[in-house]
C-alpha cells in the first residue's frame, strides 16, 4: 500500500491518502456505494467520521418520513412516481420501503382489509421528508465522487466553512 | 419483522395543518447538517455553519412567506 503525506493547503491540516488504487476506479466505487448505503462512499475513501454523519442523518430523515405518513403513504412507485424518482436516491432505504409497502398491501388484501386511509398532511409531511432524503444523498453521492478525484486536494477553498457556495 | 417495528412504519401519525410547519424545523436542520457535512473540511466546523444555515433557512422561508401573504392580501383587497 503506498501512502502519501498531504498539506491541504487552506486548512493545513495534514492527511493520509492511499494510492494503492488509481483514482478511476475510486470514483464510481465511492458514488456507487454512496447510493447503496448513504455515506458509506466516504467511509471507503477513509473519511469515517464524516460518512457516519452522512448516514445517520440521511437514514434518519428517510425513515422519520415514513414514520410519519406510512409506507403506504409515503413510498408508493405506482401513485408518486417523481417523489420515487427522488426517494430512490437513498438506495436500499427506498427498496425496502418499496419492500414493506408491498408486504403491507399484501396482507391487507389476504385479510380482506381496506386499504388504509392516512392523514394526507402527514402523508404530504412524509413524503417531503423521504423526498428530500434522496436528494441529500445526491448531493452525497457527488460530494464521494469528487473527494475520491486527487486533484481536489490541489483546489483551495475560500473560507474553511465552505461559505454559501 | 416485529410487529411494534412494522407498526411504526405502518401507521401514520395524527398531524394538523399547524402541526406541518413544525414539522419543518427538523426538516431544514437535516438539509443544513448534511450540506455543511459536504461543504466543511474541518468537521469541529460543522455544528456552527450547520446552525447558522438553519436559522437562514428558516428566516429566508418565513420572509418568502410574509412576502407572499402580503401580495395575496394586497391583491385580494383591490379585488
Amino acid at each position: 500500500m503506498a501512502i502519501r503525506v498531504v498539506l491541504v493547503p487552506c486548512s493545513g491540516v495534514l492527511r493520509l491518502i492511499d494510492q494503492s488504487e488509481p483514482s478511476f476506479i475510486k470514483m464510481p466505487i465511492a458514488g456507487i456505494l454512496s447510493w447503496i448505503v448513504p455515506g458509506l462512499g466516504h467511509i471507503y475513501l477513509g473519511h469515517r467520521r464524516r460518512g457516519l454523519i452522512l448516514l445517520v442523518m440521511i437514514t434518519a430523515t428517510f425513515w422519520s418520513g415514513v414514520a410519519i405518513g406510512s409506507v403506504q403513504g409515503t413510498v408508493d412507485p405506482t401513485e408518486r412516481k417523481l417523489w420515487f424518482f427522488a426517494q430512490i436516491g437513498t438506495g436500499v432505504n427506498a427498496i425496502s420501503a418499496v419492500i414493506l409497502n408491498r408486504i403491507t398491501t399484501r396482507e391487507d388484501r389476504a385479510n380482506n382489509r381496506k386499504p388504509v386511509v392516512t392523514n394526507w398532511v402527514a402523508a404530504e409531511v412524509g413524503v417531503h421528508y423521504t423526498g428530500v432524503a434522496g436528494l441529500l444523498n445526491i448531493l452525497v453521492i457527488f460530494d464521494a465522487v469528487s473527494r475520491a478525484d486527487p486533484s481536489r486536494l490541489r483546489r483551495s477553498r475560500a473560507s474553511p466553512s465552505g461559505g454559501f457556495s | 419483522m416485529s410487529p411494534v417495528l412494522a407498526g411504526l412504519f405502518t401507521t401514520a401519525i395524527q398531524l394538523s395543518s399547524q402541526q406541518r410547519l413544525i414539522m419543518m424545523l427538523p426538516l431544514c436542520l437535516s438539509i443544513a447538517v448534511v450540506y455543511k457535512t459536504t461543504r466543511c473540511e474541518r468537521l469541529r466546523d460543522v455544528p456552527i455553519a450547520a446552525g447558522i444555515l438553519w436559522v437562514t433557512i428558516l428566516l429566508g422561508m418565513a420572509a418568502v412567506g410574509v412576502g407572499l401573504w402580503s401580495l395575496f392580501s394586497f391583491f385580494v383587497q383591490r379585488v
